[in-house]
Formats: structure tokens, C-alpha cells, sequence
């Protein structure tokens, strides 16, 4: 299948090379992306298995995050630090990530060695289990603990986004705990759940993989059969359910006491799913708010009256649903109270006046060129073809984000910030320097 | 079904696409701005840089932060429009303004999409030829400032940073933060800001460099009209930075009770970016402290578990920049860790490395060049070490040969002569209660408030 690209953006030139691809399904159900860019002699591989923290249930928090790391320690034919050895011989990259809906794993080759990469992908999806041990997995956990502590613990701020996500998420709800899960749960991690979860989700009907660069459709499909078309099917996963979205509950709030020198906000709100057009809707909206310096809250509140050093905001393309969370430091001398107030102030006015069109084609415009940015690379490409194959069926997809954006009127921004923003039904995190205590609105719970 | 799979051991490599270096233009205008421009086709984006010599080493002892203010301050606007209109009309277009100071070099960079370039470059100049420097803006980066530096004082990596730095460079401007500190900020003013402006900034020493969908030719022939009638009296002469050697180990404490982990950092200062051994040296970071299977990584990581990566590096500066080790790693065994990076700094002197090893690290630093020049940020941040470090047009022509050039023995020279275990600053921000007992074996203890 040959998917050129859309007319939308003719005004800018985009190769049509971006989004030349083929899929295919293999007998065993590993679903399969190709996509040729000979432009530099590299190929990057891709997987993506469905299966991330959203997976875990609460007291077995982290597991996917560990289980990670224990794919990188070797394999039947893998000795334990060999993956990076031969990757880095070869002269490619490698390395692994686990979120919410899923765990990938990438390399990027020069193009001679793709037969390298495929070898050590199937090697560890088919014949993993043999070369765990014990001592593996105590060495990674403890590795994870240390991860633990170095991004979140010993981090000022580092534990208000676990906090902000218990608070938005009810105990039920997959997204409420951290993708590195808690120290206890890690520490409960046995070898036994290792061979079980590795038989439930790394299975090639639970698992894309992707090949983007330098390569020929029929010779590449035909390595991929050979490695991996004799692995056991298993079963894709199912994806958990999630409770809905509760419009009517009340906002819940928390003060943490840290080692930081200046007050921080953390808001956040439940929006819906990627690919949901209210999703682009929630993104665009983002970089209206916060995106430069002529954005409206920077502007305002960084800019003009000097209430917040910094403002930020984001949306997780995540896929049952989705975090919609805006994070401000005050400057020194300003109440997080007073700030929050001025915020507020912005989000309610979004709900109920129309968004300027200079912002709203500020915004488009914005996403348009961070759109093109990441089509750069290769290994980027590659994991935009996964996930829209996982998520969504259908890599060509990928192709239409720049549409997905361009269908969007500033009325929908606007119905999305009185849906899900003003209703006051998130959750707020307010970080404090220790022994201080917040006067006004921030209450204590 | 096809024949069976051998998977007892690795496939064997394919046949090997030759790699070449992207093309790129190089010139001069009469007036001494230097102008790189290559074309990275498939994305419609552009950048458009200008590096100029007014960066953190260009600044003095009494002044920490003017470089990094001016820096930012020269697209905070300009005799015909304010900061915010500038804002305004880039980021309209999707594009995006930043200006600021390194070390090396002062930047102002437009990100664009390409076909915005001419507008893009045209602004850049404004911004570069004619900024105002206003009053207010200088106030409004000044108080954005002071409140960075307390947030910094949080911070466990800044603030090993900051010990770091002065205890290796004293009194030199690499000993002074490059932010500045709360009470250089307070004492600089638009006089002091104006004065460096038209001390350092104009085409001399300075090099516009435009990559992305552009046409070379017409991206020079665009430079030319935005930036060619600018005049300057005299270049600005480049600093001499001389790094004092330290007089045996020094450890420092940075005080952080209740730390859930220690951050670690080691080193001393080492060479410059201009050092003929550079490629020797890159090499045997790599060996020692660049990679995922780097000897500090396997060891503090995958044999004993302290700590979720350990990595050195030796910064790119015109001077003697720092030679640096960093590890984040359980309090409890700050100790052992620090004890485990100098053993394998002392074996790395004591004995070359193997064949297998050094060929393992060339392989790799030769195969990874064509991955780091995917992106249009990418092949700019190799034109931009053409200009700062002055650096042979066809350097990156023959860097991948220079590498694998290099043997064994060559890489222990510069193990015994760059490297040195014995008098090496240690800084560990964490509880120093349970640090100095930890520590104080390895030399002097100093403890500091954050």
C-alpha cells in the first residue's frame, strides 16, 4: 500500500518519501510496518509490544517499567551485556522506553547490519525466559530504585506528578499510579511474575514491528519472516477498561512540602483519548495558552505581571484517555495562590469568550512545524508508525496529523475548555518550600 | 518456510553503504561574517544561526553573567520594535527566536518553516544589528535570573556543578557561574550591557549558519543582502584561559540532609577543543565513561547495582574545559562508588586498553556519525564546531579515517597525559553526616551549605 501524502500542506514541500509504506500481518499475528527512505545508509527498527503500566494493578506497580530493563540483560543467545555490545560495535543506538499503553524497543543501524537487530529483537521475544535469573532481577531492581530516586525522590518537585495523578485518577483507574511504580511494589517483584508476564504480553499478536530507512520492501519482509515467523502467536492484550470521566465531581487538592525554593502549580484535567478529535482540539489549546512567548498565559503571566518564572503545558497522547496538565512556578515573593487565581481567570475566560484567530493560527502553525521536526529522523518515524498502528490500525495515519489539526475551528477549542476545564473537577498539586505555609485559597487536606 | 534460522550467534553484517559527509558552501563577505549553508531536503524547515564572539570566556572576573545577559537580551528588541512584537511575528508563523550565550559563543537562531526563510533572516539581522537593550527588559531577564539561580539551589545536579567549577577553576571566568551570581546580576546595567555589545558584536569572528530545505546559493546570496553592509571597527580578540592544576584531591561536601540519593561529580580541568588529541581523547571517553557499555556504566551499573548510569564526558571549550564524571547513587554506598570510578581511572593509565575494546568503541563512534546527521539541528551543530573551534573545511571528511587510525598505545598516552586520579576535585551533594565517614579517605574534606 502506497500512501502519498495529503494536499493540505502543498504550500510547504514534504517529500513524499515521509510516508512511503507497506504492511503486512505475519502468520503468528506480528503485524508488521515497512517504510523505505534511503536518504542515509541507517534503518531503524522499531517494536512496540501493547503492554505498559496500565497493564499492572495496584500492588504490582512498576512491573513493566522492571521488565524493561530485564529485556536488555541477554537472552537464550544473548549473552547479559551483549544487546548494547553488538548494537554499539555495529555503530547503531538502541534503547527501550515503557509508558502507560505500551513498551518499546529501537535501534537505529547502519543498514548492512539489519539482519543484527532482527536477531537480537527475536531472540529475546522467542527465547527469553532461559537466560532470566534471580540475580538479574535483583540487580535491575535495584538499578530501578536508583532510577526511581535520581528522576522523582531525590528531585525537587519530583513526586507532584505522582501525586497529581492519584489525585485525578480514582483508585480503579489505570493511569492513577506511576509508570516506575512504588519502591514496595518493585520490591515484591518475583522471578514467577517475570515468566508470567513475559508469556501474557510478549507474544508476536501483542507486539508491531517497524522498519524505517534504507531497506527493499521484499527482501526486508522476507528477513522478518525468517526470524521471527517461528515464534507462538499467544494472544493480544485486552485493554483494560477505565471508569468514565465524572463531570460532576469536586476538584481535589493537595500541598506538598519539598525542598524547593520557589511555589509550584501543578494542574490537571481528564480530556479525551489521542486521536479523538476534542484530543487535537485539547493540543492546540495547549500551545494557545503556553506555546512562546506571545501565547496567551506566557504573555500575561510571565511576561507582562511577573507572577510565574515559568508555564507549561501538555497533553499525553495516551489511550483510554487522556492527562490534560498545565505546571507553573511562582516568582519569588508571589503567593501560589495568587498565581492559581490568575490561571484560573485564563481557563474560564477560554470556556466562555472566542479564541482570537492570530492565537488559533499561531497554534496550528506551531504544531504544523513540530509536526515536520519530528518526521526527521528516522527512529522517530518508526515509533509514529507503531503507535498508530497499535492505537489505531492504521499506520498511514500518521500522514493526517497535520489534517487532524487543520479541521479544527477555535469554536472547538473552545467547547473543549468548557467541557473539561472550567468545570473545576481536576486536580490541583501546589508545592511548597518546606515550612512554609500558603496563605489563601490552597487549603490543606 | 525458509531455511532454518542459526541463532547460536550474531548475523553477519551486509554489504557496506558508503557514507559521505552532506555537502555544504562555505564563504566569507567582505566584511568578514563567515557564512555555511547546506540543504537537507525531505522536511520543509529551516534554521538559520548566528554564532558571534561574545560568550561566557569573552567576559570578566568582576562581571559573571554579563555574556549570558547580553546573550539574552539581544532578541528582547530592537530600535524599531519591542520584544514582544518580535515574539509576535515569528511565532505567527510558527517559527520560533532564541538568543542566549555558551561559553564559547554568543547564538541568536530563527527556526522556521522554509518558507518563511527570507522574513526569518531578515528579522535575525534586525535583531543582531540594531538591538535596544531596553531598560526594562534587562530588568525583567535580571529578576528571571535571580529567581533561576534559587531554583538551582534545589537542585542536585546544579549545585554539584556550581561547587565543581569553582573549586577547579578559582580565579579564572570558568570558576564563575555562567548565569552569574545574585550579586554580579544586581550590579550590571544597560551601560555595562551596551559597552560588550560594541565591544564584541559585529562580523568579525562571527559566522551566519543557514541549514535546512534551503538552495546554499541562495541562502548566501540572502545573508549577503541582509547582513552585508555591516561594518565593525576591529574584531574581538579571543581570551587566553589558563586552568590552575589542582594540588592533590580535594572532596566537597555539599550539605543536603534527608537526600534520597548522592549526586556525585568528579574531574578536573583537561583539554581544549583544539587540542590535537582530540580524537585520542574522544576515544578513550568513550572507552571509559561515553557509551551504555562504557567501564564506569558496566561497573557502577550492571555489576554492583549503585546507580542508574554513570557517564563522563570532557566539554567542548575554546579553553581547557572540565573533564567531568557523573554518577547519581544510593547514599549508603557513595563511598564504594567513588572508590570504584578512581580504580578505574588509575587502570585505564596503568594499562592500554584491549584491541577487541578499542576497535568495539572506533566501530561504533564511526558507524553512529551518519545517525547524528539525520536532522537539521544536527548537521548545524557540526557546521557550528567548523566555526567556533576554527576547525579544516574538510575535517568530517576524514574524522571517520583519523578514528580508526588510532591504536592502543596512542590512547594510553592520552590516558597518562589528560587523566589525572591524584589531583581531582570530588564533589557529592547529599547528608554530609553520613558522607564525610564515607569520604574523607579520599582527601580534604570541605563541607558547604547549599
Amino acid at each position: 500500500m502506497n500512501q502519498p501524502l495529503m494536499s493540505n500542506t502543498s504550500v510547504d514541500h514534504l517529500s513524499a518519501e515521509c510516508f512511503d509504506l507497506e504492511r503486512h500481518t505475519l502468520d503468528n499475528g506480528l503485524q508488521v510496518v515497512l517504510h523505505r527512505d534511503p536518504t542515509l545508509p541507517l534503518v531503524a527498527l522499531n517494536i512496540w509490544y501493547h503492554v505498559g503500566s496500565k497493564n499492572e494493578t495496584p500492588g504490582r506497580t512498576g512491573f513493566a517499567h522492571l521488565f524493561e530493563h530485564l529485556l536488555f540483560q541477554g537472552s537464550e543467545n544473548v549473552g547479559t551485556n551483549d544487546h548494547f555490545r553488538y548494537i554499539q560495535q555495529a555503530g547503531g543506538v538502541a534503547n527501550g522506553s515503557t509508558w502507560y499503553d505500551r513498551t518499546n524497543y529501537y535501534e537505529v543501524l547502519p543498514t548492512h547490519y539489519l539482519d543484527l537487530g532482527l536477531w537480537l529483537e527475536s531472540d529475546r521475544m522467542g527465547f527469553f525466559l532461559p537466560a532470566i535469573t534471580q540475580e538479574k532481577l535483583d540487580n535491575q531492581r535495584e538499578v530501578v530504585i536508583n532510577e526511581r530516586r535520581q528522576k522523582m525522590d531525590n528531585q525537587p518537585y519530583g513526586r507532584a506528578f505522582e501525586r497529581l495523578h492519584e489525585l485525578l485518577y480514582d483508585e480503579a483507574h489505570p493511569y492513577r499510579w506511576p509508570v516506575i511504580g512504588y519502591v514496595d511494589d518493585l520490591e515484591a517483584a518475583t522471578l514467577d511474575d517475570v515468566r508470567e508476564f513475559f508469556g501474557t504480553f510478549y507474544v508476536p499478536s501483542n507486539a508491531v514491528l517497524t522498519l524505517a530507512g534504507d531497506i527493499d520492501y521484499d527482501r526486508a519482509l522476507g528477513r522478518i519472516e525468517h526470524f521471527f515467523g517461528a515464534i507462538p502467536a499467544g494472544r493480544p492484550s485486552e485493554l483494560p477498561s477505565a471508569p468514565p470521566h465524572a463531570r460532576d465531581r469536586d476538584e481535589r487538592r493537595e500541598v506538598l512540602n519539598d525542598d524547593v525554593q520557589l511555589p509550584r502549580i501543578y494542574m490537571a484535567f481528564q480530556v479525551p483519548a489521542y486521536g479523538q478529535d476534542a484530543w487535537y482540539a485539547a493540543d492546540l489549546l495547549c500551545a494557545v495558552l503556553t506555546e512562546g512567548k506571545s501565547s496567551l498565559l506566557y504573555e500575561d503571566l510571565v511576561y507582562r505581571r511577573q507572577l510565574a518564572q515559568d508555564i507549561g503545558c501538555y497533553v499525553f497522547p495516551t489511550e483510554l484517555t487522556a492527562t490534560f496538565a498545565l505546571v507553573s512556578t511562582a516568582k519569588p515573593g508571589v503567593e501560589p495562590a495568587e498565581l492559581e487565581a490568575a490561571i484560573v481567570e485564563h481557563l474560564e475566560r477560554v470556556a466562555r469568550e472566542p479564541i482570537a484567530a492570530e492565537h488559533f493560527e499561531r497554534a496550528v502553525n506551531q504544531r504544523l512545524a513540530d509536526h515536520y521536526s519530528q518526521l526527521q529522523t528516522l527512529d522517530r518515524r518508526a515509533d509514529l508508525l507503531s503507535l498508530f498502528t497499535t492505537f489505531f490500525d492504521d499506520p498511514a495515519a500518521v500522514a493526517r496529523e497535520v489534517e487532524r489539526y487543520h479541521a479544527l475551528d477555535p469554536g472547538d477549542l473552545t467547547a473543549l475548555a468548557q467541557d473539561r476545564l472550567a468545570g473545576r473537577n481536576g486536580a490541583v498539586v501546589t508545592v511548597v518550600p518546606r515550612d512554609a505555609v500558603p496563605r489563601g485559597g490552597a487549603g490543606v487536606e | 518456510m525458509g531455511p532454518a534460522v542459526d541463532r547460536a550467534r550474531p548475523p553477519s553484517p551486509g554489504r557496506l553503504r558508503e557514507f559521505a559527509f552532506p555537502e555544504f558552501r562555505h564563504t566569507r563577505l567582505d566584511n568578514g561574517l563567515g557564512v555555511l549553508a547546506a540543504r537537507v531536503p525531505r522536511v520543509p524547515l529551516a534554521s538559520l544561526q548566528v554564532l558571534l564572539p561574545a560568550g561566557g570566556q569573552y567576559g570578566s572576573l568582576d562581571a559573571p553573567g554579563l555574556a549570558s545577559l547580553h546573550g539574552g537580551l539581544l532578541d528582547e528588541g530592537t530600535r524599531e520594535r519591542s520584544a514582544l512584537e518580535i515574539a509576535h511575528q515569528v511565532e505567527s508563523l510558527g517559527g520560533s527566536l532564541v538568543s542566549g550565550a555558551g561559553w564559547n559563543m554568543a547564538y541568536v537562531e530563527a527556526g522556521t518553516l522554509s518558507r518563511h526563510r527570507e522574513s526569518a533572516l531578515e528579522l535575525l539581522a534586525e535583531v543582531i544589528r540594531t538591538p535596544e537593550l531596553p531598560v526594562d527588559e534587562i530588568e525583567r531577564l535580571r529578576r528571571e535570573r535571580l529567581a533561576e539561580i534559587l531554583r538551582r539551589r534545589g537542585q542536585p545536579g546544579s549545585l554539584a556543578e556550581r561547587v565543581f567549577a569553582a573549586v577547579v577553576y578559582r580565579d579564572t571566568v570558568y570558576g564563575r557561574p555562567l548565569i552569574g551570581t545574585e550579586e554580579s546580576l544586581e550590579r550590571l546595567d544597560q551601560d555595562s550591557l551596551r559597552s560588550f555589545y560594541r565591544r564584541q558584536i559585529g562580523p568579525g569572528g562571527s559566522t551566519l549558519i543557514a541549514v535546512g530545505d534551503l538552495d546554499p546559493e541562495e541562502s548566501i546570496s540572502l545573508v549577503s543582502d541582509a547582513f552585508g553592509d555591516w561594518r565593525q571597527l576591529a574584531a574581538p580578540e579571543p581570551p587566553s584561559i589558563e586552568a590552575p592544576a589542582l594540588a592533590g584531591t580535594q572532596v566537597h561536601i555539599v550539605d543536603r540532609p534527608g537526600s534520597a540519593q548522592v549526586q556525585l561529580q568528579l574531574g578536573h580541568a583537561c583539554v581544549s577543543r583544539q587540542h590535537p588529541d582530540f580524537p585520542q581523547m574522544t576515544l578513550l571517553n568513550t572507552i571509559f565513561g561515553g557509551k551504555f557499555t562504557s567501564r564506569i556504566n558496566l561497573n557502577l551499573r550492571e555489576k554492583h547495582g549503585f546507580t542508574y548510569g554513570a557517564q563522563s564526558y570532557f566539554a567542548r571549550r575554546s579553553g581547557p574545559g572540565p573533564f567531568v564524571i557523573r554518577a547519581a547513587v544510593a547514599t549508603d554506598v557513595a563511598g564504594a562508588a567513588v572508590g570504584e570510578l578512581l580504580f578505574e581511572l588509575r587502570r585505564i593509565r596503568e594499562e592500554p586498553v584491549s584491541r577487541e575494546e578499542l576497535k568495539e568503541t572506533q566501530d561504533y563512534l564511526v558507524g553512529v556519525f551518519p545517525y547524528t546527521l539525520q536532522t537539521i539541528d544536527g548537521l548545524a551543530k557540526r557546521l557550528e564546531a567548523l566555526a567556533v573551534f576554527d576547525l579544516p573545511l574538510d575535517y568530517y571528511d576524514s574524522y571517520p579515517g583519523v578514528l580508526a587510525q588510532i591504536d592502543e598505545n596512542q590512547v594510553l598516552r592520552a590516558a597518562r597525559e589528560h587523566f589525572d586520579p591524584e589531583n581531582l576535585a570530588i564533589v557529592a551533594v547529599g547528608p554530609a553526616e553520613e558522607l564525610r565517614p564515607q569520604l574523607e579517605g579520599f582527601g580534604p574534606v570541605t563541607v558547604h551549605q547549599p
